[in-house]
């Protein structure tokens, strides 16, 4: 018989033996009996956001289901690239910026090659809304030395009717111990629009089907942000931030598919028409909007977020202000509370109110001679809107995010008195108040 | 240590924060204290300068040298406490000041565990040559001193002396401790790679700027005692995760010791690795 094999000397031919034998002796050597098993991992290269998101307006009008993903390569320097990817696809109807009224009316569909009847009473709609929009977005962050850092990016999105191209660039430098962080942002887009059937020129009737001699080709919008922002660290439970942003548009800024009805002055009523015999036409006059070639904001925004034990205070105001006279005012609170360490719970309340844009009309009077701006946009109107919603979000062991947010908004609006003209437009729903809902679930980990 | 030592704890207690520091930094510089070479009137001073006379030693001392005493065995040798006194002859500076055969052979006979008398708490060093618990101390200091900081804090904590870490568990604010892993062009100063640690060790072995280099040919300034002379084709570092930073730290060493073997030797044990040549 040979020798136990307790004799052999170990040897490198045996090295998978090695680990077990140290673990044994380190054992020995610290005088425990057990450890809790190494959990290490190299870092993520990519962190991954997605989001997929439901939003549906009652009423049967605009409903949106969008995808987006956002992805983070952070390389260990402190660069960042962040690459994102958004898929929007919209359907239902939208508001045209006709008023009710008590009988049918007729419109010629945006193309210019049909007509479609709204019955009476009701906020004409436009029912062939239906987009598919993608976006892109490419940022670059980088250090520039110990105190400062450099963001640059491009966007680009893509509908059947808009392109939109911009860059962004962004300095930031941190003083006072990295306590105060100072910023400045630049962003420029150039939008090119391709309506369908052609933009129309402002002003212009809306005209029998087939007869595009209104339209015009295809038509472009500028834009230029500037923002300058302060963040500030109060204490260890305390961080405010504030912006100051400037927002310069010239170019094309219609929506080339609102309208605004022409009135009787006495009754309110749209003015009939005929259309030219044997073609389809508009029942009533219409005239396509038109807003200033320039728009002009400012804006305020300050932002607080409280830590305390956990839970996390987070409350922003923003006051808005443009040269169309819209003034606004937002207020965002979020509250986050854990439960157990893993999940928690996110109530969210916004209110949001705007003045009307000096040229907004909900109709015009037909024996006045047409103003030179004029827009039944319900988005230029007066409204105040009300967002209410839970956010529910959970970790994985992993380190994994699950997250779902369920939120509804409200908005009414209201016409002030002296927009309404005649006898008839007291008793109608001139603003075309709006309802949604918005679901989201987003999952995002690291790959 | 030799290297800046720090400890990172999580907590809102400034109390809390100063007693991890505390009972960290005195477990740090008692082991300091007790083994190190540099330091005279301790252990390894009396065993070093006992002439050949019998030395017996407390139980932290001998539970030290029965662990070097596996590490000698399962490492056919290559792992010595003894084989410090190469240093007389080589010094890692980047020059071409590489020793002579006849020197290394000469010193050679001062080296070997084999020919130490451990007979536990009984030890008979030769007079001549000495032993240096440096290559264990650091880790094992790591390692007690976490166990101190676990023991004062339930809180999440980190132990660092100069690279060799251990993480008592995850912070609670984060998915880990983010540990980066030195380039080895050390001019850039930035972290090859990021490590997120949950719990457990974190050792590094190697040193790229520790050098010689002669005729074209690098000498890295890992010492094979067993020829007298640096380990060929050894990993310029291996940094690896295990239970214990001691653990950790003796897969790198053991590692570093296969020279062109390393990652399979790594390969083999079953651990989180990151060698770089």
């Amino acid at each position: 018989m040979y020798e136990t094999d307790k004799e052999i000397p170990m040897s490198r031919k045996n090295s998978k033996s090695v680990a077990a034998t140290l673990t044994t002796a380190t054992c020995a050597l610290l005088g425990t009996t057990s450890t809790t098993p190494v959990n290490a991992q190299e870092e993520d290269e990519w962190e991954l956001d997605t989001a997929l998101l439901y939003y549906n307006e009652d009423g049967n009008r605009v409903q949106d289901i969008s995808f987006k993903m956002l992805a983070n390569r952070n390389f260990v320097d402190d660069r960042v690239l962040s690459l994102s990817l958004g898929v929007d696809s919209l359907t239902g109807a939208t508001p045209i910026g006709a008023i009710p009224f008590a009988g049918p009316q007729t419109f010629t569909s945006p193309s210019g090659n049909q007509v479609r009847t709204t019955p009476p009473g009701e906020i004409p709609l436009d029912p062939s809304f239906l987009d598919t929009r993608v976006a892109l977005t490419a940022n670059w962050q980088q250090p520039l030395g110990r105190l400062s850092s450099f963001n640059a990016g491009l966007s680009a999105s893509s509908e059947y009717d808009y392109l939109h191209l911009g860059a962004n660039f962004k300095l930031s430098r941190d003083f006072n111990k990295r306590n105060t962080t100072v910023s400045m942002g630049l962003a420029f887009a150039a939008d090119e629009l391709d309506p369908v059937g052609g933009a129309p020129m402002p002003l212009t009737p809306m005209l029998d089907v087939d007869d595009l001699s209104n339209r015009m080709g295809n038509q472009n919008k500028d834009v230029m942000d500037v923002v300058l922002g302060v963040s500030q660290i109060i204490n260890q439970n305390l961080i405010m931030q504030f912006n100051y942003s400037f927002s310069s548009s010239d170019g094309y800024l219609n929506d080339p598919y609102k309208i605004v009805s022409l009135v009787d002055p006495v009754t309110g009523d749209p003015v009939p028409r005929i259309p030219s015999p044997g073609v389809d036409g508009p029942s009533h006059e219409y005239r396509f909007e038109s807003r200033p070639g320039e728009r002009t904001k400012h804006s305020l925004f300050g932002q607080a977020k409280y830590y305390m034990n956990g839970k996390v205070l987070d409350a922003s105001y923003r006051y808005m202000t443009d040269d169309w006279d819209i003034d606004s005012h937002t207020v965002d609170v979020r509250f986050r509370w854990p439960i157990g360490d893993r999940s928690y719970l996110e109530p969210h309340f916004r209110y949001y109110t705007q003045t009307h844009a000096n040229f907004y009309r909900t109709s015009l009077d037909s024996s006045l001679p047409l103003p030179s701006y004029a827009s039944a946009d319900y988005r230029l109107g007066e409204f105040d809107a009300i967002t209410l919603g839970l956010k529910y979000g959970w970790k994985t062991e992993s380190g994994n995010e699950w997250s779902a947010r369920l939120e509804a908004y409200s908005a009414d609006g209201s016409v002030p008195a002296n927009l309404l003209i005649g006898s008839n437009q007291g008793g109608l729903e001139m603003y075309p108040d709006l309802d949604a809902i918005i679901a989201q679930f987003s999952y995002s980990f690291g790959w | 240590m030799g290297s800046p030592c720090e400890v990172l704890l999580e907590t809102d207690s400034e109390s809390s924060a100063a007693a991890v520091a505390g009972s960290v930094s005195t477990e740090a510089w008692r082991i300091e204290d007790k083994f190190s070479r540099y330091l005279p009137d301790n252990i390894v001073h009396r065993i070093n300068n006992s002439g050949g006379a019998p030395v017996e030693v407390d139980d932290e001392t001998a539970n030290l040298i029965d662990f070097a005493a596996t590490l000698y065995e399962m490492s056919d040798g290559r792992f010595d406490i003894t084989s410090g006194v190469l240093r007389e002859a080589w010094n890692f500076d980047g020059s071409d000041n590489v020793p002579a055969d006849s020197e290394v052979d000469r010193i050679l006979e001062r080296v070997g565990w084999s020919r130490v008398k451990w007979n536990r708490p009984e030890l008979i060093l030769a007079a001549g040559m000495q032993i240096d618990l440096g290559g264990i101390a650091k880790e094992y200091a790591v390692d007690k001193a976490a166990s101190e900081a676990a023991a004062e804090t339930d809180d999440a904590c980190l132990v660092n002396f100069g690279g060799d870490l251990v993480a008592t568990k995850a912070p609670t604010r984060s998915k880990g401790w983010q540990v980066g892993i030195d380039a080895l062009d050390q001019a850039q100063g930035l972290p090859q790679k990021l490590i997120r640690l949950q719990n457990g060790g974190l050792a590094t072995s190697g040193d790229a700027r520790r050098f010689l280099l002669k005729d074209g040919i690098r000498y890295g300034h890992i010492l094979d005692p067993t020829t007298g002379w640096p380990v060929q084709n050894a990993p310029r570092s291996i940094t690896v995760a295990a239970d214990t930073c001691t653990q950790a730290g003796m897969l790198a060493t053991l590692a570093m010791l296969e020279g062109k073997g390393a990652e399979t030797f790594l390969a083999d044990q079953d651990c989180k690795y990151w060698c770089y040549r």
